[in-house]
């Protein structure tokens, strides 16, 4: 496993929509699939399971299991999850990196920062392998997606 | 980015990047490590993954000497930002849709 990780990323986006309305998005597996995954398997308090199923654009349309876990749950300000790949290859394994959802009510409805921590830094990219494999199976999963 | 990918998926041309992340290597003793594969195909590996910016190829006399070049993944860390832009403008157009239909049914 890595040991040296890299800085958490960062991402802010604004939605015109309510903070109930934004969490269902990340607790209610009929909303999750609708932006997120194709499966979802949710059980949104803390140690409940957080399964994600992504699909690949290519034309095996393979699956990809990310295998998280619940760590907080506060609806609807806060969400936290593990992320992780199960297989072999995965550099990123259960339980590896986390997703903190953070929402905040804004004038025009809701700012949601999400912040990824965990991921493994560039510079252990190849002690495994399994980075450039996660790399390979995202790649695999988002395009044209 | 796309050529990283596409470098990275050939589960060979991973073996390659592994071999020489410590130290340089020679194309020839890089390829002893496959028997099972052609040295033209070796080349051909070394070639995608130099033009993907992952090795750092160097001549000394008639050797070509190999080392992994880590600057190439710095593009995986906005691959990963990449993913979540594009999944969260996913979400905003999603969650805006359902906030209306909810106003929509509240009016009603």
């Amino acid at each position: 496993m890595p040991t040296e990780t890299a800085e958490p990323l960062i991402r802010e986006i604004d939605i015109d929509a309510a903070p109930e309305t934004v969490f269902e998005f990340f607790t209610d597996p009929a909303k999750l699939t609708r932006w997120l995954a194709v499966e979802a398997t949710l059980d949104p308090r803390p140690g409940g399971v957080c399964h994600q199923v992504h699909e690949g654009a290519g034309p095996e349309h393979r699956r990809f299991s990310m295998e998280g876990e619940f760590v907080e749950v506060d609806a609807p300000k806060r969400v936290v999850f593990t992320w992780g790949f199960s297989g072999p290859d995965a550099v990123v394994r259960p339980g590896g990196s986390t997703v903190e959802v953070t929402l905040s009510p804004i004038d025009t409805g809701t700012r949601v920062r999400l912040v990824h921590r965990g991921l493994p830094a560039a510079a252990v990219a190849d002690h495994s392998g399994g980075w450039t494999m996660m790399l390979a199976r995202l790649a695999e999963a988002v395009q044209g997606a | 980015m796309q050529a990283v990918l596409e470098a990275v998926v050939e589960p060979r041309r991973r073996e390659i990047l592994r071999l020489v992340r410590v130290g340089e290597a020679s194309a020839g003793s890089i390829a002893a490590h496959f028997p099972d594969v052609s040295r033209p195909t070796v080349s051909q590996h070394l070639r995608v993954l130099r033009d993907a910016g992952l090795l750092h190829e160097r001549r000394d006399g008639t050797r070509r000497l190999y080392r992994t070049r880590f600057e190439g993944f710095t593009e995986a860390r906005a691959f990963f930002e990449e993913f979540w832009d594009d999944r969260l403008a996913v979400l905003k157009v999603a969650a805006e849709a359902e906030q209306r239909r909810k106003d929509a049914d509240r009016d009603r």
